[in-house]
């Protein structure tokens, strides 16, 4: 679920990649200070993207550099942290908290339930901040867990449900973007949501899961059907990315939308291809 | 409303970057953040140049429909189709795309006809994700059909779009150990260290 929405490095100018991991330090350091040790657990630079996005978007006046980093002590490490640093910061913890939770209900992994144990506390205070965005959440993946009980064949409501909880993400003010924030994050959650299932597909059908690539597995066009469902999601989030107007750190953003996310797919198909030679 | 391109102070033929620019230096002149001298009057400003950003765009890239929608492609039923498959053909040039989807499920024998229009139907209800499924199919059974392919690149058009702007930014490099993992490190450390408040300055 995390770790898709990420940068094709190679493509990126020094200076961007530089600014980018700022951003992912002042996650971190927010992190830390808001929810202690235990705040870092899944810090993830899908949240990462979603800072800059906003960044971008509302351009906050104010922003701390501090300095400094673990590995590299005697360099002047920028830490940037602004307005949206905490909002990012606390949707971090909270999807964190709701993987932990799946992941203990799916595949019983104590260390889930450890850690479900330990981002309690913090899910808490988001809870209090965001009432309201919290119920939403909870609402659907309430929905999209019944659904997949159930062996639900609707792939496009589960990819929906599933989508909204994203888009319910990206949206930080009920203000004049809400809708196009909303539609980004849900066709973005779309195609997370493929992407996972396209890789998992294998290992669901040996344990007998869920999956909504089931029925077509195995069939001459499954490669074409998958990897097009997937660019049509991305052209609709990016569709409405384009009509925002974002200058500040555009470059960066558009490489993550345009090429990074799809790092996983990638690594997935060629596995799969080299796979498929050997057995040969 | 003022005419937008006023507002934000462009000539219509302005590019959507410099469009983009003049909401950003027309917002950030009136921000309600930036300026504490007349809050309302700047505020009123403020959501004039958005309403005036807004409508630009809806002009120049129109609504926020599902770029995948067909646009007039019908059912056609063929000499040989069943009566179940020309009622679901009737059902779907008419909109009733529930009532077609209806039908077809209850049908055992499912032959590229059957795969079509349940593309179409679903389409009709938005279900992008089965509709696709279900045309790849169609097309993989009858390859030539041209309605088929048809449909087929009408969907994928969005995708087509999206494809050619990916052209500058390349497919990641498939070396797992990329910046992400160093990142990943980093963190673990970081962990590590007990908080390292007294590491981290």
């Amino acid at each position: 679920m995390f770790g898709y929405v990420t940068i094709n490095k190679s493509e990126l100018k020094v200076r961007e990649l530089e600014l980018y991991q700022s951003y992912y330090c002042g996650l971190c350091r927010e992190l830390k200070d808001r929810y202690g040790v235990a705040g870092r657990i899944g810090l993830n630079y899908d949240m990462n993207f979603l800072l800059l996005l906003l960044t971008g978007l509302y351009e906050p006046q104010k922003e701390d550099l501090g300095k400094g980093c673990l590995l590299h002590p005697f360099e002047k490490r920028p830490v940037r942290r602004n307005r949206y640093t905490e909002y990012a910061a606390d949707m971090n913890l909270l999807l964190m908290y709701y993987k932990c939770q799946d992941d203990w209900m799916d595949e019983k992994k104590c260390r889930s339930a450890v850690y479900k144990r330990l981002l309690r506390k913090g899910q808490r205070t988001v809870k209090e901040k965001y009432p309201q965005k919290v119920e939403e959440i909870e609402r659907a993946l309430g929905t999209l867990t019944e659904y997949e009980r159930q062996k639900e064949k609707d792939i496009d409501k589960m990819a929906e449900l599933s989508g909204n909880i994203l888009g319910t993400v990206f949206v930080c003010h009920e203000d004049e973007w809400r809708a196009e924030l909303y539609r980004m994050g849900s066709y973005l959650g779309r195609f997370i949501y493929l992407c996972d299932a396209y890789e998992d597909i294998e290992d669901d059908i040996k344990k007998g899961r869920y999956n909504p690539f089931l029925s077509i597995y195995g069939e001459s066009f499954f490669e074409d059907s998958c990897k097009d469902l997937m660019t049509m999601m991305m052209a609709e989030c990016c569709r409405t990315f384009e009509r925002l107007p974002i200058i500040t750190n555009i470059e960066i953003l558009r490489n993550i939308l345009y090429s990074g996310v799809w790092n996983r797919y990638e690594i997935t198909k060629r596995k799969r291809m080299a796979e498929g030679e050997n057995r040969a | 409303m003022r005419d937008p391109y006023e507002v934000l102070g462009v000539r219509r033929d302005a590019s959507d970057d410099e469009i983009k620019k003049a909401y950003r230096a027309a917002s950030r002149k009136y921000h309600p953040d930036a300026n504490i001298d007349n809050p309302k009057e700047n505020e009123d400003k403020f959501k004039e140049v958005q309403q005036a950003y807004k409508a630009i765009v809806e002009e120049r890239n129109g609504g926020q429909a599902y770029s995948g929608q067909r646009q007039g492609a019908r059912a056609e039923s063929r000499e040989e189709d069943s009566s179940h498959l020309r009622a679901a053909a009737n059902y779907i040039n008419a909109g009733y795309y529930r009532e077609a989807i209806h039908i077809l499920n209850e049908m055992q024998e499912r032959n590229a006809q059957w795969y079509y229009f349940s593309a179409l139907a679903n389409v009709g209800i938005g279900n992008a994700v089965l509709a696709k499924q279900y045309i790849d199919r169609a097309a993989a059974m009858e390859p030539g059909n041209p309605n088929y392919q048809f449909l087929k690149m009408q969907m994928e058009s969005g995708g087509a779009w999206y494809q050619s702007r990916q052209q500058s930014y390349g497919m990641p490099e498939l070396d797992p150990t990329n910046v992400c993992i160093r990142l990943c490190l980093i963190n673990a450390l970081c962990n590590c260290c007990c908080g390292g408040r007294w590491l981290c300055i």
